[in-house]
């Protein structure tokens, strides 16, 4: 019976949404349950621990991640983004995040952060992707809810809504 | 038929539930944290069938951060075993006490300052287990030499009975033909995304238990609850959490309960239990009907349907928790939409070293669907008479509503012609016959399928208990509450007695209410209560929840309208019949100047008592309880199931499939799902049911099995193995069609859709791929059609 | 489902990772895209005692041109793996297998190297690899050596790797022209491990007529498979004609598949001789618009 001795921890600092956060942890302890449990930020959710569900997504210095799947020591000096990250604090919505309300992209709601980051990144690289494309981003992400027809409906939207809002210049103060 | 106008009821409102959800402030059950809270985990059985013959919890004490370690005899000084819905001495527990029944039993619990610890202590501690044979089938279990699974049984078969209705033997003696198929559905589960869990903390100075959790029926039957945590049933208090799926995983997760309330007793602190993917895969009992069919349809020579005979053998597992409830919702349309006028159904209900069946959307309706139209096809083949005329010509008539099917259930309205003219219409059917044609040439195969199919809903809680001649629990109430409520300054208050599950409760009944105020109904504000709100409420399940707070909402702002009514006609002068409510405002009809605001009357109503009418409660709020509205109990001598399950909707599927015969691949090009459900409440959130639902279908159909192995061994117990649908399994369009029967029996009209998806979807593929393979003469008749039977089905028909 | 405790170790240069490795031996594992190592982790059917994380590590992630060929960083993710311009256009065989591996987000952490160094039988990647003939670059305390694709792979999740060796590098050799190449695969859905897939890559000569080609399989066996009997049979026969499916059924003397619940060995035979010879005849088309 192996002995079962208190872990040694480390200290780490990430940015987390643009604010910098410090932590000590074990090593073993997951990004999702630092972001979820360390840092109160339950958006992102825990749907599998293994790789496939998509809902613990996460942008690691801009790119989607499986957050179950990555140590929280691994984020340190590293820039995460998660769902709260994405609408203003005074409660308007990111026009991904309006797009799926208006196109009822979601039902119960658990899996939509994961699939809210991945359009996230998804936009910022293709801003006017096709079907295809938007089915391709999407396929590592599990939704038991939609049947996906109406998130991709919601991706497409909010890919239309933001190159509106990029073609308008903004007025000048 | 007047056809009111609606402003708010029939719109696409934009669902309120939305913007906290989006912005990750949603909170689910793994979001709640309490001062102290400890964390459990659960050790799990790696035999199919043993005794243990002890466990050794010593060393997982020792694990730095453990508060408590659990097996079972000691989790019985806090809780009950489970509590079950069977007649039959199937005794249960969370933690298993002396025998496992399946991988992923439960044998002992730890709580512990961190899941990681906890998980830490159950891999020290020790079980010593004596292995037993497995039996991984039905056909095992039978066997005479087979082990018992339970002691108090006489043997592995848990429930068996045949019900006859109408004519049987005469229906089949008269047949010119008797189609015969056999049938298998393996055993599927919900798999929601957020698994189940609670957040126990018991309070042994006033004897109290608060539970946090994701179930449903704390305001239906709570005291199940509370019996099983050993607390008296007004000292249970259980709070909702949104939550993240369930399609029927979740009306009653006592395994939970019963884990996180025992741990709260024994270690004074509050106890999170929140399952794993493993632990909600191998042991949650989300699992649906894993049958055998065997099925007859006597048809006369025209090609009239005369009966139907089911006869089927069920695998339910290790335990039987739920009774045959998967067979009870069967009986709502086991003949479909068709007047077939006798039918038989038997069942043989055979416990398995597996996990226990529980309710997964659909409810063994689905299963039933498939045996029907399948027998359909199959009629339609043999006697070479065009599927979709067969089915039309055997419709039961518009002018036959209400309609008494053979178990007694009654069908509420329909128009099925209607409904398949449309499908026929709208599907293409001409130019995908044409693609078919021109493939076969290319050696490549497309199929077309076509189901027509009912879709019960609202169901009445007879049907779980009337397989049995004599019940240990015969309820006969499914209501459903809300509470509305108008504040002083005329804010409107409406609370639900039923938990959140994604579709969508909040928005449905704000468009009642809305509709009957004539206010916007971005303006109520929503609140889900807990168990103590005596919100009677069966909550979601069985496609009743659009149905259900239509008549909850409707009938709380009607009584709140009329206490508006009289108070204001008071105050104004006049009789409350002389009343209106337009824009916001009560006024004399005919007399625009004589009106007050609803604010004004609230105010009223709430401060100024010695203004309104003496005999007038202050306040201005009503509970509302809608029972079923059309419930009848069954005969005593079950020839008549009584009208349980009565308003019913309906659908016909057309799928288009391609499937590659070298590999048995299929993959679903279109897809046209026309639905009548009464009256759509909201066309958008049905869209978006039926599309889910489907989806699933899609699963049910190509993707979804448990598999247990010859020692009983589950090798899906992860989502690896396990697999769902992805964005690319689901063709590139979903339409969706709807045609409106209204229920006559109903508010509004309305009728439910949120099963209708996965009732149909899986036959209607079925039929696609067999109508793909049709030059290869394979006849479907497993679900699901994995590439490796596909490619076997072929070969088989090989000359 | 979380992980066992384990020590950890970030190294920071390659010698660090491999004294650590050498201090460790099989207590030790390599953390690099943690895609297939972590789920282990966490439904604990792993529990090593030391993680070494060789994500800091500097020079380890470079995609570089090499005499007609390409050198691989052990680090590089499949992602780039999938996107490099490089790759398009020396070895298309490389990005399409690397867009069949997993989704995503998978594929922005996993890594080359853990790939191979991962060995399952059902991967895409070590077969693309022993399609083209690529060797790797492995080192320890002890020295560096080079080893085939072939030979890293000797069993079920098991490589030749010691203890205490890192692979650091892959090269590929270059392609001769006028190749084309296909990876197809048959998986139960997209994404996911291959139930059993084909890498070809064909040349022609001026006739138009197989000069060479090269057929590796997963997910039929052990480990990938160089399928060098049904190549023999290729050499100079057309592409699309009846010789290609005679000789894809020879692929069934050289495989021996698992049986699972995603398919049986059976069920897998089957396939391999399907996806063989479809391998070949896109991997032919390709060559044959590559010389038009």
């Amino acid at each position: 019976m192996t002995e079962m001795k208190p872990a040694r921890k480390v200290a780490l600092r990430v940015i987390v949404n643009g604010e910098e956060h410090e932590a000590l942890v074990e090593p073993r302890r997951l990004l999702v349950d630092l972001l979820r449990d360390d840092l109160g930020l339950t958006g992102t959710h825990i749907g599998c621990e293994h790789g496939v569900c998509g809902a613990c997504t996460v942008l690691l210095d801009g790119q989607t991640v499986r957050s179950c799947l990555l140590f929280a020591v691994q984020a340190k000096g590293h820039s995460v983004m998660t769902v709260e990250g994405l609408a203003d604090a005074d409660g308007s919505l990111h026009p991904i995040q309006a797009a799926f309300m208006a196109e009822h992209g979601l039902q119960c709601g658990f899996c939509t952060p994961g699939f809210l980051m991945t359009a996230y990144e998804l936009l910022r690289a293709n801003p006017a992707p096709d079907e295809e494309e938007i089915r391709a981003a999407i396929s590592g992400n599990l939704c038991r809810c939609t049947g996906y027809q109406n998130i991709v409906r919601s991706v497409r939207a909010a890919a239309e809504t933001m190159a509106a809002a990029a073609a308008t210049p903004a007025v000048p103060a | 038929m007047v056809v009111e106008e609606r402003t708010w009821v029939g719109k696409s409102v934009a669902r309120r539930e939305d913007p906290s959800i989006l912005a990750g402030r949603g909170v689910y059950i793994d979001d709640i944290k309490l001062p102290g809270m400890l964390h459990a985990a659960v050790l799990r059985s790696p035999h199919a069938h043993a005794r243990i013959n002890s466990i050794d919890t010593s060393a997982a004490k020792q694990v730095p951060g453990v508060v408590a370690v659990l097996t079972g005899p000691a989790a019985l000084e806090f809780v009950t075993p489970m509590p079950a819905f069977c007649a039959e001495p199937v005794v249960q527990h969370a933690i298993a006490i002396d025998r496992v029944r399946f991988v992923g039993e439960a044998v002992a619990a730890v709580a512990a300052t961190s899941r990681y610890a906890a998980e830490d202590a159950c891999q020290q501690i020790s079980v010593e287990y004596e292995p037993l044979p497995a039996l991984s089938t039905p056909a095992e279990a039978l066997r005479p030499d087979a082990p018992k699974l339970h002691e108090t049984l006489q043997s592995n078969v848990v429930f068996e009975r045949t019900l006859r209705f109408g004519d049987v033997a005469g229906a089949f003696s008269s047949a010119a033909h008797i189609v015969k198929r056999s049938l298998r559905w393996h055993r599927m589960g919900a798999q929601p995304i957020e698994t189940a869990g609670a957040v126990a903390s018991f309070d042994p100075y006033s004897a109290t238990m608060t539970v946090w959790s994701n179930t449903n029926m704390y305001n239906y039957i709570p005291w199940v609850f509370a019996n099983l945590l050993k607390v008296p049933t007004n000292r249970l208090k259980m709070i909702p959490c949104l939550v993240g799926g369930s399609f029927g995983s979740k009306h009653l997760i006592t395994k939970c309960f019963s884990i996180a309330g025992a741990l709260t007793k024994a270690t004074g602190k509050p106890v999170k239990f929140i399952e794993d993917r493993i632990d909600n895969l191998a042991a949650n009992d989300n699992v649906g009907p894993d049958r055998f069919y065997d099925t007859e349809l006597a048809v006369a020579e025209d090609g009239t349907f005369l009966g139907l005979r089911l006869n089927i053998v069920d695998d339910y597992g290790a335990y039987f928790q739920f009774a045959q409830g998967q067979h009870g919702n069967a009986l709502s349309q086991p003949t479909g939409p068709y007047r077939i006028g006798a039918l038989e159904y038997g069942i043989q209900c055979v416990l398995t070293n597996k996990v226990q069946q529980g309710f997964f959307r659909g409810a063994g309706s689905d299963h039933g669907n498939f045996a029907l139209e399948r027998l359909v096809d199959a009629a339609a083949d043999e006697l070479h008479i065009d599927a979709a005329e067969l089915r039309r010509k055997n419709f039961i008539r518009p002018e036959q509503f209400p309609y008494r099917t053979p178990t007694g259930n009654v069908y509420d309205s329909g128009n099925y012609g209607r409904v398949l003219d449309r499908a026929l219409a709208e599907s293409n059917l001409a130019h995908w016959r044409r693609e078919q044609e021109r493939l076969r040439q290319e050696g490549r195969y497309i199929g077309i399928g076509l189901a027509s199919c009912q879709e019960r809903s609202a169901y009445s809680a007879t049907e779980w208990w009337f397989w049995y001649d004599k019940p240990p629990l015969p309820l006969t109430t499914t209501p459903e509450s809300v509470k509305l409520s108008i504040d002083a300054f005329g804010g409107f208050l409406l609370t639900l007695g039923c938990p959140f599950w994604g579709n969508s409760p909040s928005t449905v009944a704000a468009q009642v209410v809305a509709e009957e105020f004539g206010i916007d109904p971005a303006t109520i504000a929503i609140y889900y209560a807990d168990s103590q709100s005596g919100a009677l409420s069966a909550g979601p399940g069985g496609s009743r929840l659009t149905v259900m707070l239509s008549g909850a909402a409707r009938g709380a702002s009607r009584r709140v309208k009329e206490k508006m009514f009289r108070i204001a006609a008071h105050l104004l002068e006049a009789a409350p019949s002389d009343l209106e409510l337009r824009d916001g405002t009560v006024r004399v009809k005919g007399a625009p100047n004589r009106a007050m605001s609803i604010a004004d009357v609230a105010l009223k109503a709430h401060l100024f008592k010695l203004d309104i009418p003496a005999d007038e409660e202050s306040g201005l709020a009503a509970t509302f309880t809608y029972d079923h509205p059309f419930a009848t109990r069954p005969s005593d001598d079950r020839t008549d199931m009584g009208a349980f399950y009565p308003i019913v909707s309906h659908a016909c599927h057309v799928p288009v499939v391609e499937v590659d015969p070298e590999t048995g691949r299929v993959t679903v090009l279109d897809y046209l799902a026309v639905n009548d459900c009464g009256t759509v409440m909201n066309p958008k959130l049905l869209e978006g049911q039926v599309v889910g639902g489907i989806a699933q279908g899609i699963g049910a159909a190509l993707l979804e099995e448990y598999v247990y192995d010859e020692h009983g061994q589950l090798a899906t117990s992860t989502f690896m193995d396990y697999l769902l649908p992805t964005a690319f399994d689901v063709p590139p369009s979903v339409r969706v069609v709807h045609e409106e029967t209204p229920s006559p029996y109903t508010e509004f009209g309305v009728k439910g859709g949120g099963e209708g998806g996965r009732m149909v979807a899986p036959v209607a593929l079925a039929s696609a791929v067999e109508d793909a393979l049709r030059p290869f003469g394979v006849s479907v008749n497993e679900l699901p059609m994995t590439p490796e039977r596909i490619v076997s089905w072929i070969e088989a028909s090989r000359p | 489902m979380k992980p066992p405790a384990f020590d950890y170790v970030a190294a920071h240069s390659l010698d660090e990772a491999i004294a650590r490795l050498a201090e460790r031996g099989s207590a030790a594992k390599v953390l690099a895209g943690g895609q297939s190592l972590v789920p282990l982790l966490n439904m604990r059917l792993a529990g090593p005692a030391v993680l070494v994380d060789i994500n800091d590590i500097e020079g380890l992630d470079g995609l570089a041109a090499w005499d007609g060929g390409v050198t691989i960083g052990a680090l590089v993710r499949q992602s780039t793996l999938e996107r490099a311009n490089l790759l398009r256009q020396r070895m298309p065989l490389l990005v399409e297998a690397a867009g069949l591996v997993g989704h995503p987000a998978i594929r922005h952490r996993g890594t080359v190297g853990g790939s191979l160094a991962h060995a399952d039988p059902a991967a895409e990647l070590p077969a693309a690899m022993v399609a083209l003939e690529a060797e790797v670059v492995v080192r320890s305390q002890r020295g560096a050596r080079v080893l085939s694709a072939l030979e890293l792979s000797t069993g079920y999740l098991t490589t030749a790797l010691a203890d205490d060796e890192l692979l650091t590098e892959i090269r590929v050799p270059g392609v001769p022209p006028g190749t084309g190449s296909a990876f197809l695969e048959m998986a139960r859905r997209a994404g996911d491990f291959a139930v059993c897939g084909t890498a070809a890559l064909v040349t022609l000569n001026s006739s138009g007529r197989i000069d060479r080609v090269r057929i590796a399989l997963c997910g039929v066996a052990n480990g990938p498979i160089r399928a060098r009997q049904v190549e023999q049979a290729l050499v100079g026969e057309s592409p699309s004609g009846p010789a290609v499916a005679t000789a894809a059924q020879r692929v069934l003397d050289e495989i021996d598949p698992p049986s699972d619940i995603h398919g049986s060995a059976a069920y897998r035979r089957k396939l391999a001789v399907v996806m063989t010879r479809r391998a070949i005849e896109l991997a032919g088309q390709r060559a044959g618009a590559r010389h038009d």
